[in-house]
């Protein structure tokens, strides 16, 4: 969530500098995976806030909470001014379905719709948001500012001055605000907000076109809601229709953040309507949620983190976060603030506290384990397979589980390759292809390559459900010129008993660190040559003149492919390869890079066949 | 000439077990397991509950015309299957594990995204496991992984279901910090589904990914070569 530096510090006056902040919240807190300073002199965080904390962290009020415990520091509530008296009120709110926990109506009557003062466009602005209206904007403030999402409707286009939330009837369909024109068909497990004749919004999610306020609204019905995490997901996942309502909707809300959030945006339309009447505030809300009491120990604390937290650090990372606690001996009981929903039962508080307290005070050790367990027989065949191979020369490769056919299909994949792989066999086969044209710069007398891996099939004589019809079996395959063998491991490795533990042992070699080099991606050339030399010379003279004067072209080492003796005279025939990082070489370039190398061997003495 | 009658292993096979090797010596016992995986065992039990949000913190592959069944996203199946056949057998915590598989995530590729990648995972249980184990296990591993050179870890806050709390550790090789992995504290609900009493047993696990270390390692630039059936990637 982008999170505006100049908002927080409205409600932390201490806080610390932009830079000081964004390592503390990393830290502590959350990963921050971006900072933009404005040229406002703003700095705008990108926070990454996860789903254990999207109940409350998903807006300023909930990062500036966070930030004054975790300081310690004053957090500034504003004063929301209101009105000074509210007026009777004949909203009808009808809560139909059982997945609305709140439902806070207020009626407004006399508003004036029009642009925003500029506060409230620099804060929209500051955080990737535009300007639409006054009323819009002030319920998107309320949202961004203490994240309860908030919903104006304008009074005149309904029915009568009535709420009832139901779910839709299935077909049912709605035009939806927004920039796009948009109508969705609605089913009957969607929640839907009516004036009992109309779709005026989808519970959560989105408001409708037809109740939308627009500039000459007068009279308006402020929504403050509170609705059913799963079923909000539904339906914003069904519809493609993740907003910023629906996102913190999914995440669970503390229906009473509502009472805040009614006060807030009360208060921006007070302020900026003069002469606009308010009425009475309608609640709907059945199921008050139970305070939490959790209750945990210094020693829990302590043995989970691996580190003594000394008591009074507990006692203050408490204070400051305004738990309610009484303390016995070493255990405390805690009541759990009501936006904390992410705060189930002890094992949460060591995070609670061990954050706060700094996981850099928790000194690695290394545990002891004394029972021995032995390995996984699957791995240590697969281990056996792959040494045997490799004894054998071959080159393991890996090719890709995604096949264009098969038994299993998987949905909705990025790739055109959309089934399982019922073999490795297909994909080996090209993958042997690929390396004979390319075998001059493998420096192999032969590409013999193998693969190891799982495939997938499915049994369509099993009449049983689940695993039963689905088969995931490794195979070991291999190819080289004579063909590709392709079989279970079980069978490959056949019923020998394996040495415990040694297998990935022996596989273990000395690895150069960073010693990787890439390949070029241009076409390479090869030249063959023979050479006379006197019987009893080194082929090293020849190698030597051939890596002089190949350049930086030549690839490798230069393969010996056929040598006799005859008359006192030794052949020696090389294949030399050559390739470029950068361009495609040309045959005018090999042919003086030889000519060279040509006059270098007559040169010495030595006769080129 | 010797390479002419031994074959090569796979670059990401010599750093699987590379890091096998090492976990072993410090107590974790090899355990593998299928990549395609039902449902519980890659989520529920997992406590990634259905129609949560944190199920979209990984892109899934499901299976068409087979509801319930995914390409695994990680290898944290394999917790729950050796708890449970733990449990089954009538055995009993202490023990410690190490994973190393395939895993997949239904994302667009790039040079440090592949749909199918390796990860290698430890789980730890006993009875007083903590996070300094968790750190010390972690500091050790990564001190003979990348041996010759100064390494340290950090923990960041962070949230993964399964663990509580959890933590993404950072690397520092020279200079630079690098976010690597994933890690935590086993949440109770996760040993509870497997019927061990998270009132007397808590453990750690962390998971990493072996393409990312075989790229630190060797130098490799792109991830997607490991997949391409290249022999020109076995230069090792």
């Amino acid at each position: 969530m982008l999170i505006s530096y100049n908002w927080l510090k409205s409600y932390i006056p201490q806080i610390p500098p932009a830079e000081e902040l964004a390592e503390l919240i990393t830290f502590h807190l959350c990963e921050i995976e971006g900072v933009e300073k404005l040229p406002s002199g703003d700095s705008i965080f990108d926070m990454k806030i996860l789903p254990d904390r999207a109940h409350d962290l998903l807006s300023h009020q909930g990062i500036a909470r966070e930030i004054s415990s975790l300081l310690g520091i004053e957090f500034q509530l504003p004063v929301y001014k209101q009105p000074l008296n509210f007026l009777k009120t004949n909203l009808k709110i009808n809560i139909e379905d059982s997945n609305t926990r709140r439902y806070m109506g207020r009626i407004v009557r006399g508003v004036k719709v029009g642009p925003s003062p500029a506060w409230m466009v620099t804060y929209l602005e500051s955080v990737g948001q535009r300007s639409i209206n006054n009323i819009v904007d002030a319920t998107n403030i309320v949202l961004l500012d203490c994240g309860q999402p908030i919903h104006a409707f304008d009074l005149a286009k309904l029915d009568k001055e009535g709420i009832v939330v139901r779910n839709a009837k299935d077909g049912d369909s709605i035009e939806l605000v927004g920039r796009e024109k948009q109508t969705v068909k609605l089913k009957n497990t969607d929640m839907v907000i009516t004036d009992g004749v109309n779709n005026l919004a989808i519970a959560g999610v989105k408001g409708g076109l037809s109740s939308g306020v627009t500039e000459g609204t007068q009279d308006i019905l402020i929504e403050v809601a509170n609705f059913d995490a799963v079923t909000v997901r539904k339906t914003a996942r069904r519809l493609s229709l993740q907003t910023d309502a629906s996102k913190r909707y999914e995440n669970d809300l503390s229906p009473t953040l509502c009472d805040f959030a009614m006060k807030e945006i009360t208060s921006l339309v007070f302020e900026m309507c003069e002469g606009a009447s308010f009425e009475e505030v309608v609640d709907v809300y059945k199921n008050v949620p139970e305070v939490r009491k959790v209750i945990f120990s210094n020693d829990y604390i302590s043995k989970m983190l691996g580190v003594i937290v000394p008591e009074k650090e507990i006692e203050k990372i408490l204070k400051n976060y305004n738990y309610e606690y009484t303390k016995n001996r070493n255990t405390w009981e805690i009541t759990v603030p009501p936006m904390r929903i992410d705060i189930q039962g002890a094992h949460d508080m060591i995070e609670e506290i061990g954050r706060v307290y700094g996981y850099d005070k928790v000194i690695p050790q290394i545990p002891k384990i004394n029972k021995i367990y032995s390995d996984n027989p699957t791995w240590l065949k697969i281990c056996e397979a792959k040494n045997r191979l490799v004894q054998d020369g071959y080159r393991e490769v890996m090719t890709s589980v995604f096949a264009d056919r098969g038994d299993l299909e998987i949905m909705a994949s990025a790739s055109d390759k959309s089934f399982l792989r019922t073999n490795i066999k297909d994909g080996l086969s090209k993958s042997y292809e690929l390396n004979r044209l390319n075998a001059p710069l493998l420096n192999v007398n032969e590409v013999k390559i193998f693969e190891v891996g799982a495939c997938f099939t499915k049994d369509g004589s099993a009449a049983t459900k689940g695993f039963g019809e689905i088969k995931e079996v490794v195979n070991v395959c291999f190819a080289d010129k004579k063909g590709i063998t392709e079989m279970s491991l079980d069978k490959f490795v056949g019923d020998i008993i394996l040495s415990e533990s040694i297998l990935e042992e022996s596989s273990r070699q000395l690895i150069n660190p960073n010693s990787f080099k890439m390949w070029s991606s241009y076409p390479f050339i090869t030249r063959d040559i023979a050479v006379w030399v006197p019987e009893g010379t080194m082929p090293e003279v020849l190698i030597d003149i051939y890596k002089d004067f190949g350049t930086e072209l030549l690839v490798g080492e230069p393969k010996l492919f056929d040598s006799f003796t005859k008359s006192g005279k030794t052949s020696f025939a090389y294949r030399l390869v050559f390739q470029a990082m950068d361009r495609t070489l040309t045959d005018e370039e090999i042919n003086k890079i030889m000519s060279e190398i040509t006059k270098k061997i007559v040169s010495m003495g030595f006769e080129v066949r | 000439m010797q390479d002419e009658q031994k074959g090569k292993l796979h670059p990401l096979t010599l750093i699987m077990n590379e890091a096998v090797s090492i976990f072993k010596d410090l107590g974790f016992t090899v355990e593998v397991g299928p990549e395609l995986e039902d449902e519980w065992h890659n989520f529920d039990a997992l406590n990634v509950p259905k129609d949560h949000p944190a199920r979209d913190m990984q892109d899934t592959f499901f299976l068409k015309d087979k509801e319930g069944f995914v390409l695994r996203t990680h290898t944290s199946n394999i917790q729950i299957r050796y708890m449970e056949e733990l449990v089954k057998s009538g055995d009993k915590p202490p023990f410690a594990i190490v994973v190393p598989g395939k895993v997949f995530r239904n994302e667009s590729t790039d040079a440090t995204h592949e749909m199918q990648f390796h990860q290698i995972e430890c789980l730890m249980i006993g009875e007083d496991i903590s996070v300094a184990n968790l750190k010390g296990v972690l500091f050790e591993f990564f001190k003979r992984f990348f041996e010759g050179e100064e390494v340290e870890i950090r923990l960041r806050p962070s949230f993964f279901p399964f663990v509580e709390p959890g933590f993404e550790i950072d690397l520092r090789r020279g200079e630079k910090w690098i976010e690597l992995l994933g890690a935590g504290m086993v949440h109770p609900n996760v040993l509870s589904n497997c019927g061990i009493d998270g009132a007397q047993y808590q453990g750690f696990a962390f998971g990493m990914g072996l393409d990312r270390l075989m790229m630190m390692k060797l130098g490799i630039t792109d991830t997607r070569y490991s997949y391409q059936g290249d022999l020109r990637l076995n230069q090792f």
